[in-house]
């Protein structure tokens, strides 16, 4: 067979449009794990700010809702799989604020962390014991298998689904928060719960309901990602750690800061892992010390509650 | 009773004599019970490490969540010396181990020391895992993945006086238990000294600490630097118990349990409460892990049925049935 020498070896110019598409791949899925870091993130952010609990099991709600999404594959494809995995991590979530959590509202708030803490272990080891402590694999579905040419690059289709679902969900917490009335109250619960009760509105429900909604945004983020990261136990540890990161980054209490902090999470984590993969899982907490040394409260923080 | 023996008698009684002792007859009395000496050093280790991690937790009000990362300096301090430098010389790994621990402590607690509350946790926590990323990425340094292993105990030699090897595992045990005893008695300083009722005053109102007049942005760098050297001494000697130093010992999940272990032996209160925390908390998990793979779940419940029942912890428990009476250290 002949080969024709110049076909391997691209000319300059083509060399370049392939390093160009090749960064810009790479950006791309930067951006798309800031916004799903910022799901994850907002949820943990929600009970964070109304309950003041640092919710450990926030990364195990996460698993379970890629554990859930596993079973439920088989039975009844992803798409349905992505709707009900989370309605049911949120029940378990409202169960678990119910039955536990809403007990040491009243203590100091060490003891809530202690609290999901356990939690997460024993729900760790029930997904062990559930599904074994192996690894497995959810497929993407079908037709978001392969690749979309958006004009100036050629992406994976399932990552753009990803990223277009994970800013419609952010923008359904966004309209909620800002434009409901129920979202009004939430937003008062993070500033004053007793005023919140004085106002006569119903506060456990209100906790209840919020951390239903936090499990929701971990259930499905879990749901989202796995096809991309796989599903095993850890899982949720190795969610959680870079939404805290997002979390102290963008400033406590703020939507528009974890959205930016995402973003600058999620892009220096992808252009890392062009330039220099090793450094992939450490770049964030670089980044998170750099930006805490120069604004002690992250980037949109304002004094709050949480640092007493 | 003449006045040496009423002496005797109240030294006796002294909480570090009472504790030495205690621990000291253990490794007679745990063979009885089916148990083994190792397991009895791990206690003794976790003691060290809850004691040091209490110092910032029930005596200064800071909630450190990454504090696996100095006890892991420790190790690797005390591990890349070794294999560096020297095996000969006892001394050197051991405290190069706890000086890498202090050092790295003192650097975090400069940065980190403007804050508090839920804010500190989430940072020590960050930067703990920062930590944990370096030591598991950096291969030619911390061997990554596989780790540092190949370390030796070192023997303790003075030239014609005695010389002891640490490899047997009483011995180990019995040099533990001494490192225990001499840390407590420095912590136990440290808290009833002026510096440790500034400490105090910083847990129950900073900004009134504040007021009087304390710099409390370095009483708690101080603090934490003095939590770090001794936490780093426990890594040390962690790293000769399992004779090797792994990223994992840095892994969050550790800086959950020293939380937790204080917690549950009611470290809040009291100075000793770590030593019985840990003590459940490593005899708990060996007895769940021993019957069933799933230790994780019992753990899991009776740390969530501990925390909801008795959130002052073992001695807490004590305290307020007065069974009798420990030490009050803090409100």
């Amino acid at each position: 067979m002949a080969i024709d020498p110049m076909a391997s070896c691209p000319s300059a110019k083509e060399s370049e449009a392939w390093m160009l598409g090749h960064f810009l791949n790479h950006l791309f899925n930067g951006v798309v794990l800031g916004l799903l870091l910022t799901v994850i993130a907002l949820g943990f952010s929600l009970v964070l700010g109304v309950m003041e609990v640092v919710n450990f099991a926030h990364g195990v709600l996460f698993a379970i809702g890629a554990y859930f999404a596993f079973a439920l594959v088989k039975l009844v494809g992803f798409w349905w799989a992505l709707l009900i995995s989370p309605i049911l991590v949120a029940i378990l979530g409202m169960i678990l604020e119910s039955g536990l959590i809403k007990r040491i509202y009243s203590l100091n708030p060490l003891y809530g962390l202690l609290l999901t803490f356990s939690i997460a272990m024993g729900l760790e080891g029930l997904i062990k014991l559930i599904w074994g402590p192996m690894g497995y694999s959810i497929p993407a579905p079908p037709f978001a298998a392969g690749f979309i040419d958006l004009g100036f690059v050629v992406y994976s289709k399932y990552r753009f689904i990803q990223g277009v679902l994970a800013l419609f969900l952010i923008l359904a917490l966004w309209l909620f928060l800002e434009k409901t009335t129920y979202g009004a109250v939430i937003k008062a619960g993070t500033i004053s719960t007793e005023m919140v009760m004085a106002l006569g509105k119903n506060l456990p429900r209100l906790r209840t309901l919020v951390f239903g909604m936090g499990s929701f945004l971990a259930g499905i983020a879990g749901v989202l990602t796995a096809p991309m990261w796989g599903i095993r136990p850890g899982i949720g540890t190795e969610a959680m750690m870079p939404a805290l990161v997002v979390v102290v980054v963008g400033g406590m209490g703020s939507l528009y800061g974890s959205i930016i902090a995402g973003q600058l999470v999620g892009i220096v984590t992808g252009l890392t892992v062009m330039f220099y993969p090793r450094l992939s899982d450490l770049m964030m907490y670089l980044l998170m010390l750099v930006v805490f040394l120069a604004r002690p409260r992250g980037l949109m923080g304002t004094k709050s509650i949480l640092e007493e | 009773m003449n006045a040496l023996g009423s002496r005797i008698l109240r030294l006796g009684g002294h909480p570090i004599i009472l504790t030495a002792l205690l621990f000291a007859i253990l490794p007679l009395v745990l063979p009885m019970m089916g148990g083994h000496i190792s397991l009895a050093t791990e206690v003794l280790i976790m003691s060290i490490f809850g004691l040091a991690f209490n110092l910032l937790l029930g005596y200064t009000g800071l909630t450190s969540f990454g504090h696996a990362a100095y006890l892991g300096m420790g190790a690797y301090g005390f591990a890349l010396c070794e294999l560096h430098l020297t095996k000969q010389v006892w001394f050197v790994p051991i405290f190069s181990g706890i000086l890498l621990a202090g050092i790295i402590a003192f650097l975090v607690g400069y940065v980190i020391s403007r804050k508090r509350g839920i804010y500190y946790s989430l940072l020590t926590l960050a930067i703990g895992q920062l930590f944990y990323f370096i030591a598991f990425r950096w291969n030619e340094v911390t061997g990554g993945e596989t780790g540092l292993t190949g370390l030796v105990r070192p023997t303790f030699r003075v030239r014609g006086l005695f010389s002891f090897d640490l490899s047997n595992a009483v011995i180990f045990y019995y040099f533990v238990l001494l490192m225990l005893v001499v840390t407590i008695a420095i912590l136990r300083r440290i808290v009833n000294s002026p510096f440790g009722a500034v400490l105090q005053t910083i847990k129950q109102n900073e900004t009134r600490a504040r007021y009087l007049g304390y710099n409390t942005f370095w009483y708690k760098c101080a603090c934490f630097t003095i939590s770090g050297l001794c936490s780093g001494l426990a890594g040390v000697l962690y790293a000769m118990f399992t004779y090797c130093a792994f990223a994992d010992y840095l892994y969050w999940v550790n800086s959950g349990d020293v939380v937790m272990l204080t917690l549950i032996g009611g470290g809040l209160t009291s100075f000793f409460g770590p030593l019985a925390g840990a003590a459940i908390f490593i005899i708990a998990k060996n007895l769940f892990s021993s019957y069933t793979q799933h230790w994780q779940i019992f753990m899991g419940i009776i740390f969530v049925i501990f925390i909801l029942a008795f959130p002052e912890g073992l001695f807490g428990i004590v305290k307020k049935h007065k069974l009798f009476r420990p030490e009050v250290t803090s409100g």
